[in-house]
């Protein structure tokens, strides 16, 4: 939208350049900026800051008679904060998101190296693009497949039970959530380490190799120090995108025990208790944010390499 | 010198390792297509036959072709907007500093990282207010702010390749600042306009919170999906899942034909 202003402005210029303004001399001036970025701060600020703070306004609302009214009360949070359901639910989550972020480090670390260190660039390149794909693409039906997969009558079971192995309640517990959730983080997990690990210096490694040590010690003292940042980067992202994901929890387990995303979801469909809604998302935003601090930290010190001799 | 077996054993345990991820995440994708064919009504093995049947299905499903026009409709908006404000972010990100610049930053890069769960909230509450619950036009407006974010890295990407005396060069003859932009930065840009307007429709057609929040009764293709998926089982979603894999799947590919991904240069400090 602003574009298109702005190609008008830029035509209407170069017809009257003259009569509007001139440049002095050749330079920017200061109507550009103007043009373009007051449309991209209103626009953020409509859609995405305004909404934000006033989901925290909210928090502090009244619901009457299911209309949501100004007001200044903490009731909203002390009921939220104090109910069982919201613990449990807290508890819940952070477990299922905390094991899903050291599932990911493990699982994407070795076959970010083996991408990044085995394989032809040509290659390299082709499994990147492909890692690409499932981020911007179809989360819902990839989750729904593994339902299909899973299921009791799914195609795991009956090609287990077809090789007299029996059936396994593969869905709805701890393991599929965490094979929803992988799918979610898992991409993105590895494709973070395998730009970091490419981004090493081979000189290091050859350095590192050149004074004797074997592979093992390449990637303890060489490599693994060298992404830290990376490796800290891709956790703190697995774990934000699996403590707010909705779609895993309510397909994989049935959304029992309920995530927090899953209770904002009810909270809001069920009624007018937008307030309570709210102070579930508050509340996780805080909690994403301390992550995302100590993460910061983490990455910024250096708390892990002890230097030796 | 030839490898010595522990190093091709741990070779081999590597790309096994590898091929099964890959797997894992290939799985899913497959499963859906193949699936849709099939004759059965629930996904099981044996496979029950070739049937075109589901496909012919959701050709007659009235709420399914609604809400496909929907996502098209919402995808192109959001393309549009995305990329026109992605270009204007990463452009005073580019080319100017001024009070206010990491903020400004931060807001047009941070939405995807906020769950989308809670923004689905916040825009429903907020916009509701402003009397903008329930429109097609809403969800654009909301998916923009949050794709806007992948435009800008796009965009902003292409101008650190900009030679930084290039607008200088069109000002001295004689075009005006804009007239430097739509000549000069603009043609530079294409190939990551095009990027960023194929991965802002990418990612508006894969959203299904904000879109199941703020569009009211105008379902997207994702939300009819959701909603379908919470009823029963119904072999129809196969199908309509191969149509949306196919469609986002296209568009990602296309974006990545135009911005090439590289593993492997060291990324030029800015």
């Amino acid at each position: 939208m602003s574009e298109i202003a702005d190609m008008g402005a830029g035509a209407v210029a170069r017809r009257l350049p003259r009569l509007i303004w001139r440049p002095p001399l050749a330079g920017s001036p200061a109507v550009v900026p103007v043009f373009l970025g007051v449309p991209v701060a209103i626009w953020q600020a409509v859609f995405f800051l305004a909404p934000l703070v006033f989901l925290v306004v909210i928090t502090f609302w009244q619901v009457k008679s299911f209309r949501l009214e100004p007001a200044f009360v903490m009731d909203n949070w002390s009921r939220v904060l104090s109910s069982a359901t919201f613990t449990r639910a807290l508890q819940h989550t952070f477990i299922v998101s905390i094991t899903t972020t050291v599932l990911a480090v493990l699982i994407a670390f070795p076959i970010a190296y083996t991408i990044a260190f085995r394989l032809a660039a040509r290659m390299r390149n082709l499994i990147v693009a492909f890692l690409i794909v499932p981020i911007f693409s179809s989360y819902i039906l990839r989750i729904y497949a593994w339902q299909i997969v899973l299921s009791p009558e799914g195609i795991t079971n009956s090609l287990l039970s077809w090789l007299g192995v029996g059936t396994l309640p593969l869905l709805g517990g701890a393991f599929s959530l965490q094979v929803g959730l992988l799918t979610l983080t898992l991409p993105v997990a590895v494709l973070i380490l395998v730009f970091a690990l490419s981004g090493i210096d081979p000189v290091l490694i050859e350095a590192a190799e050149n004074l004797g040590c074997r592979r093992a010690r390449v990637v303890a003292h060489v490599i693994i120090p060298a992404v830290r940042p990376a490796i800290v980067l891709a956790a703190t992202t697995t774990f934000l995108l699996s403590f707010g994901d909705y779609v895993s929890p309510l397909f994989m387990t049935g959304s029992k025990p309920p995530t927090l995303s899953i209770l904002i979801v009810d909270t809001v469909k069920s009624g007018s208790q937008w307030p309570r809604a709210s102070v579930i998302g508050v509340s996780m935003l805080i909690i994403l944010t301390l992550v995302f601090a100590a993460s910061r930290l983490v990455s910024a010190r250096r708390f892990f390499i002890r230097r030796k001799g | 010198m030839s490898p010595t077996l522990a190093t091709r054993i741990s070779r081999a345990i590597q790309f096994t390792f590898l091929g099964a991820f890959l797997l894992f995440i290939a799985a899913p994708m497959l499963v859906i297509v193949v699936f849709s064919f099939d004759a059965n009504r629930f996904p099981t093995i044996p496979w029950g036959g070739f049937s075109l049947e589901w496909h012919r299905a959701i050709l007659n499903d009235e709420m399914v072709r609604s809400a496909f026009v929907n996502s098209v409709l919402v995808g192109l908006g959001t393309a549009v907007l995305s990329t026109a404000l992605g270009f204007a972010a990463a452009y005073m990100d580019f080319r100017y500093r001024f009070f206010g610049k990491r903020l400004f930053v931060l807001v047009v890069a941070i939405p995807p990282a906020v769950p989308v769960t809670i923004l689905g909230v916040a825009m429903l509450a907020f916009l509701s207010r402003l009397g903008l619950f329930g429109r097609l036009e809403t969800i654009a407006a909301c998916h923009s702010a949050i794709a806007v974010s992948f435009s800008m890295a796009l965009i902003r990407l292409r101008l650190g390749e900009f030679g930084a005396e290039m607008e200088p060069a069109a000002w001295n003859l004689g075009a005006g600042p804009f007239s430097a932009i739509l000549y000069v930065v603009l043609p530079f840009c294409r190939p990551a306009l095009i990027a960023s307007f194929f991965l802002s429709a990418a990612v508006s057609f894969d959203e299904f919170m904000v879109a199941w929040f703020v569009g009211g009764v105008h379902e997207t293709l994702p939300v009819r999906i959701l909603n379908l998926l919470q009823g029963q089982v119904n072999p129809k979603i196969n199908a309509i899942g191969t149509v949306v894999l196919v469609i986002s799947v296209a568009l990602v590919l296309i974006a990545q034909r135009f911005v090439g991904i590289r593993a492997g240069r060291r990324a030029p400090q800015s």
